[in-house]
């Protein structure tokens, strides 16, 4: 199959989860025999066009602006839709794949002047991030209804989600598919110097390194996190806690981290490439995913694919990617003595930790490797294209 | 902080005022060298008086978040690619 995938994110342009998602899924389908093409925005220092592992990526660059996000937004749609429409004269496609509201336009404009179905995934909802609250919120959430109902297929990656769209945009059912977030496993294989990464980052032998990887957002519950500082400490005094992440809130959460008196025990690293991400997580001793929404929390099954043992709030996906005390440990979102509880639970054994991190590797092995998911990606565009 | 009334959690403080600045300079545009704009450009984007814009720009570079150059004597500003990665992170 010939397949026009539309993103706002593709690496190296990387802010959360979509950019690796669509990077894996891209990947995955270009290895079993598909064509794909991924049209996304420029980035500083990328081409316009290359190939990524089998993948033909197309960056286009948005000739106008404008300070409201929206209305740039659908600016940047107007470039894309014309490097799809040239590229569509050049390549008979069979469909197009849109990933979150940010590229429906392109989509479903491909769909009506192609005549060729539409498959969209929705990663999140703006009703989920942020609420409805402003105009712009309005009109995201008006845009992304409209991909929905404009799409052949529906594609989220948990029932959470699958519950959440069914009722705010009021799809049937049977229109909605859940194909979990894929992992690359061979990123985790590669071997590496624990003490070494730890020493970087200040983290002693003799310390217990508690490791945070998220945006800076209200969403990803850091806050909670380092309220649990003090209480974790308490018990665990030679635990050391390293913030992986950038975002608006980042002064925030410095000044939470600054009001709890143990500032000294918090480093927030800002941005880091993905490779020295996976070291971290590899060196670490307990993952923390501490979201008060998430609609699949990638970063978990990264935790779990680097053997260490995660402890995650139950909400949305993570309370579906986890079994509490078999694969992870589940705490109460917005609790910093629940998250305190779920760290001392990891750390205060070591054989049980193991024993968790084990079981979650087999269990990410059979379930979320990019293979399965782009197979069951392709029975979705299957039936699409019937 | 505000609270989120669709689905019950806080959403947080309020944006920064320099972190809005930063999000209007990508949203026109100004994310490379080549794009980068004038104060007099920004304040007619941004609808902000010079002397604020200055300051902001001045926490902004600081953090790494826009970077100036001089051209032909006159100072330019851009979104560094750190500075993409925050607007991105509110928006994704």
């Amino acid at each position: 199959m010939k397949i026009c995938m539309l993103t706002w994110e593709f690496p190296p342009r990387i802010v959360g989860g979509i950019a690796r998602h669509c990077y894996g899924l891209a990947k995955a389908l270009t290895h079993s025999g598909h064509e794909v093409h991924v049209i996304t925005l420029d980035f500083p220092g990328t081409p316009s066009y290359e190939e990524v592992d089998g993948v033909k990526v197309y960056r286009t660059a948005t000739e106008l602006g404008h300070p409201n996000f929206v209305t740039w937004a659908l600016l940047f749609n107007h470039f894309m839709e014309k490097r799809v429409a040239d590229l569509n004269q050049l390549v008979s496609f069979d469909l197009v794949h849109v990933h979150d509201w940010l590229t429906a336009p392109v989509g479903v404009s491909f769909k009506h002047y192609t005549k060729k179905p539409m498959v969209v995934t929705v990663h999140s909802t703006e009703y989920g991030r942020s609420g409805l609250h402003t105009p712009e919120s309005y009109s995201i959430d008006g845009i992304e209804w409209w991909s929905t109902y404009e799409a052949s297929k529906v594609i989220v990656t948990s029932s959470s989600m699958k519950r959440e769209i069914c009722e705010h945009f009021r799809l049937p059912q049977e229109k909605v598919e859940i194909i979990p977030n894929g992992i690359d496993l061979t990123r985790y294989w590669a071997s590496v110097d624990r003490w070494s990464v730890r020493s970087r980052y200040g983290v002693q032998p003799n310390e217990k390194l508690v490791l945070c990887v998220g945006r800076l957002v209200p969403q990803k519950g850091i806050e909670h996190l380092i309220r649990a500082v003090p209480i974790i400490t308490r018990h665990y005094p030679e635990a050391k806690f390293i913030i992986v992440g950038d975002g608006w809130l980042k002064d925030h959460l410095e000044g939470v981290a600054q009001s709890t008196r143990h500032r000294w025990k918090i480093k927030f690293t800002g941005f880091l490439p993905d490779q020295e991400v996976v070291a971290l997580t590899t060196s670490a001793d307990v993952l923390v995913v501490p979201s008060v929404y998430e609609p699949f929390g990638i970063v978990a099954l990264e935790g779990m694919a680097a053997g260490v043992p995660v402890v995650v709030s139950q909400v949305g996906g993570l309370a579906e990617v986890i079994a509490h005390d078999r694969t992870g440990v589940f705490v109460y979102p917005e609790k910093p003595e629940s998250i305190a509880w779920g760290v001392g639970r990891v750390l205060s054994d070591p054989g049980h930790a193991m024993w968790l991190t084990q079981n979650a590797r087999e269990m990410i092995q059979k379930t979320y490797s990019w293979e399965t998911i782009a197979m069951k990606t392709v029975k979705v565009y299957e039936e699409v294209v019937r | 902080m505000c609270s989120n009334s669709s689905t019950g959690f806080s959403r947080g403080p309020a944006l920064p005022e320099e972190i809005h600045l930063l999000c209007t300079l990508h949203n026109i545009g100004a994310t490379a060298s080549e794009k980068s704009l004038t104060l007099q450009q920004i304040s007619e984007w941004a609808t902000m008086e010079i002397s604020t814009l200055r300051s902001y720009l001045q926490k902004l570079t600081e953090l790494g978040y826009v970077q100036f150059n001089k051209a032909e004597g006159v100072d330019k500003y851009h979104v560094t690619i750190n500075g993409i990665r925050k607007v991105l992170s509110i928006y994704s």
